[in-house]
């Protein structure tokens, strides 16, 4: 992958729920020579590092047992993070430098609150920009998990890449089917693959499959359920009324603004945008194409009413001329 | 950092991404300034920016004042001085159905 021209290095943070196959499908994707010039770092809520020792053939890997890096542990992981960094900034441009970090949280962590970690630290900031969120989901208790566990939900609800694994052991294919539509009903935004034992696979159709009612009763708060917009940015709506707009709606709104996804077009070039709640990365200029995304945002929540968004989003482009 | 003001060059707040060279990126703090002082001017604030240095001025119309690094802190200084937060999906703003007033 080609460093950035900022020169800070890029974070993968993989997710996924308890057993979901987090490190099969790492373990696979580090054989197959993706992730070339990575940092691998583990984290594990339980002591004794067992994930250390499968990944025991590549040669960076950095365990942080004993805590889960979004919550108790989050210390230790800023701690790390910033050795590195500071490891990597004494190097000669002439030398190897980690170009790439791949994080595998713990079973229990949200990445949206790692995400959080690393862009409010205020030295991590200037080293570090998490380019991809991969959450991998496991075809056989994935739908269970979505019902019960409200951290299930939060981590397919951030993810930029669904990774469904042990799809060849799904029991049945209406489940799985159900699976994929819920999925993308939770996130529309996430392109989705397949996985069987770490290798990729095509995804099964699901058209036509009704995704699962996930609603109220098994979810422990009483919130409205998600849903995404997609908000179109026509001529009147410039980049400047648009980042004026979204920073001020992520303030307002955050807790319920879940997810923002798109290509704006902007003097510079083609921008891709996206955020997790309050936090939104670093902004990156796109090669120039045309795409079907461009000009075009998903926002992914819930709370507020659909077509207020762009109404609003109208006003803001107006206004100034009132 | 900044010799003349002290602020530490941070790697840029992700709003002021998207411009090319500085003169568009003048032209959008002053445009980003005019879009502020519309949205802002029913909650009796106004947003300056001269653009000499870093960072936008909110004021209430009795005079207090805070400058402000980047957008997000704008909202959070225009919920301090207004007392309530500017919210894009207030009545205000989607009521009219993108009417102006």
């Amino acid at each position: 992958m080609a460093a950035r021209r900022d020169g800070r290095i890029r974070m993968t943070v993989l997710g996924g729920y308890l057993g979901s196959g987090k490190t099969t499908w790492l373990r696979h994707q580090l054989h197959r020579g993706h992730f070339k010039d990575t940092l691998v770092i583990l984290n594990e809520a339980a002591d004794a590092p067992v994930d250390g020792t499968i990944l025991g053939e590549v040669q960076n890997v950095l365990v942080l047992a004993g805590g889960c890096a979004c919550c108790q542990a989050r210390g230790e992981l800023v701690r790390k993070l910033r050795e590195i960094c500071d490891a990597r900034s004494g190097l000669n441009s002439s030398e190897d430098r980690i170009q790439h970090i791949v994080l595998e949280t713990s079973g229990l962590a949200d990445p949206g609150a790692i995400v959080e970690a690393v862009k409010g630290d205020p030295v991590l900031v200037h080293h570090i920009v998490v380019s991809e969120i991969i959450v991998v989901v496991d075809a056989i208790n994935a739908l269970d998990q979505l019902r019960g566990e409200t951290l299930g939900r939060a981590q397919v609800e951030v993810a930029d890449r669904l990774v469904v694994s042990k799809i060849d052991a799904a029991p049945d294919a209406t489940a799985l089917k159900r699976l994929l539509a819920t999925l993308a009903r939770l996130n529309p935004g996430a392109t989705m693959s397949a996985s069987a034992h770490g290798s990729a696979v095509s995804v099964p159709e699901y058209d036509g499959a009704e995704p699962e009612p996930l609603a109220e009763p098994s979810q422990a708060t009483s919130k409205s359920p998600i849903f995404a917009t997609t908000l179109v940015l026509d001529s009147t709506i410039d980049w400047t009324v648009f980042s004026v707009w979204l920073s001020a709606l992520l303030h307002a709104r955050g807790d319920d603004v879940l997810r923002v996804k798109g290509v704006a077009r902007t003097p510079a070039g083609r921008l891709l945008l996206q955020s997790v709640r309050k936090v939104v990365q670093s902004p990156e200029i796109l090669p120039d194409q045309n795409d079907r995304l461009d000009k075009v945002m998903v926002v992914i929540g819930r709370g507020y009413r659909a077509e207020d968004l762009q109404r609003s989003l109208q006003y803001f482009a107006v206004a100034e001329r009132a | 950092m900044c010799a003349n003001c002290g602020y530490p060059a941070a790697p840029g707040h992700w709003t002021d991404a998207g411009m090319a060279d500085a003169g568009e990126r003048m032209r959008a703090r002053f445009r980003r300034a005019r879009v502020l002082n519309a949205i802002l001017r029913p909650y009796g604030l106004t947003a300056h920016d001269g653009g000499v240095i870093p960072g936008v001025q909110i004021a209430t119309l009795s005079g207090s004042h805070e400058i402000v690094r980047d957008l997000t802190e704008v909202w959070v200084a225009a919920e301090r001085l207004a007392g309530a937060p500017v919210d894009p999906l207030d009545p205000r703003f989607v009521g009219a159905g993108g009417e102006a007033t």
